[in-house]
């Protein structure tokens, strides 16, 4: 797949992926269980879930471009395969939302279906992502990049039940801050420093240092191998500290409730950092391998 | 509420004790090369560390009262901000010296 070509594709679902968060959240509002915040909730809900619908229908025509140039069909990858389902599920979120009057029967697969949408659409956007920077497919590189896009997905979840508290807020965070704690870990950590110990060193190093940019391994890579050790501890942090954390003061403590935002912010960032700096190194790795050709 | 903090707190002692010994094996062969004697690989070993920094730290916040109090872990806003702010130096300050050591090849 041409880069440039590959490059439009994933920014179209980078945008989807900020969509859809701002979808559920409102949509998520609108049930009470999260905070409502100021405005018409509903109104925010159906437009947004518009413009995602929109860009989820552009990015699924433009890879069937993109695959249909080189020959393929789209249903041969299980990237394009999950774009399908993904692009089912929005017309049956969508189109029911606009045109049904009575809209409380089908409310309850809305719910499900809504927030099944967003796991989904990370899976699939980790998957094409690889595809995309690594042609072929690595197993372990693929489980690793998918927890991480996951564990992006559990700690935006974290910060909005904090950032909007409900009754039920607390406990809900702390299951999310348990699964994020175990797909940093085993996923991200252990996946990535057991590919890191026995591929990268062998496959994918001397590819990067023979090839046009070696200052990826000497400073990205290094940087990545280090400091992805402060991820775990900050989620572990995190997570311990929602556990123990008294239920009255997260609703009433506005002071601790925004110092719980920090951190969950701080791990957010960390993971989105690590996930850009592994397409770089992926990138600099294909490319050395292409030079070297 | 005591706990909470601590935990906090311990992460960010861990980072900052952590990103010292990242920093001093990528300026010293020779600690570097105790590190990987001690696990087989010094990647191993720093994660190792990492974490036995975390949890001993917590102990020591959990059974100690005084250092609770000396540390003033019962303030999670002041330790959030620390954990915040000694993990983005620690960052910086490992991409300052692989940067001097690239460019000083």
């Amino acid at each position: 797949m041409a880069y440039e070509n590959w490059i439009g594709h994933a920014l179209i679902a980078i945008i989807s992926l900020s969509l859809v968060v701002y979808v559920v959240t409102t949509g998520a509002m609108l049930r009470g269980r999260i905070k409502r915040s100021s405005g018409n909730i509903f109104k925010l809900h159906k437009k947004y879930g518009i413009y995602f619908g929109s860009f989820i229908l552009g990015s699924f025509i433009y890879g069937l471009w993109i695959r249909l140039q080189h020959g393929e069909s789209i249903l041969l990858s299980v990237h394009g395969r999950l774009g399908l389902v993904i692009l089912l599920i929005v017309a049956l979120q969508v189109i029911p939302g606009l045109t049904l009057k009575n809209r409380a029967t089908y409310r309850g697969l809305h719910k499900i279906m809504g927030y099944a949408l967003a796991p989904i659409l990370i899976i699939d956007a980790s998957w094409g992502l690889y595809n995309g920077v690594i042609a072929g497919t690595k197993n372990l590189v693929l489980f690793h990049s998918i927890s991480g896009g996951l564990a992006a997905l559990f700690l935006t979840w974290i910060i909005l039940e904090i950032r909007y508290p409900t009754q039920r807020s607390l406990s809900r965070a702390r299951v999310a801050s348990y699964v994020t704690v175990f797909l940093v870990t085993a996923g991200c950590w252990i996946a990535g420093g057991y590919n890191y110990l026995t591929s990268y060193g062998f496959q994918v190093k001397p590819l990067i240092l023979e090839g046009p940019y070696p200052w990826v391994h000497e400073i990205v890579m290094e940087l990545k191998e280090h400091i992805f050790v402060f991820l775990p501890i900050i989620a572990l942090a995190l997570s311990v500290t929602l556990s123990t954390l008294d239920g009255d003061i997260f609703l009433d403590d506005t002071k601790s409730r925004r110092a719980l935002t920090m951190i969950a912010y701080l791990a957010l960032f960390m993971v989105l950092l690590m996930f850009l700096m592994g397409a770089v190194i992926s990138n600099a790795g294909q490319t050395g391998a292409e030079a070297l050709k | 509420m005591k706990e909470s903090a601590a935990s906090i707190a311990s992460a960010t002692v861990a980072i900052f004790l952590t990103g010292w010994i990242i920093i001093a094996h990528d300026l010293s062969p020779d600690f570097k090369q105790s590190l990987a004697s001690l696990t087989g690989n010094h990647w191993i070993s720093v994660s190792v560390i990492a974490i036995v920094l975390f949890i001993l730290s917590l102990e020591l916040l959990i059974g100690f009262k005084s250092a609770r109090r000396f540390l003033r872990v019962y303030d999670i806003s002041l330790w959030s901000t620390s954990l915040v702010a000694v993990t983005l130096i620690m960052v910086l300050g490992i991409l300052a010296v692989l940067i001097t050591q690239f460019l000083s090849h």
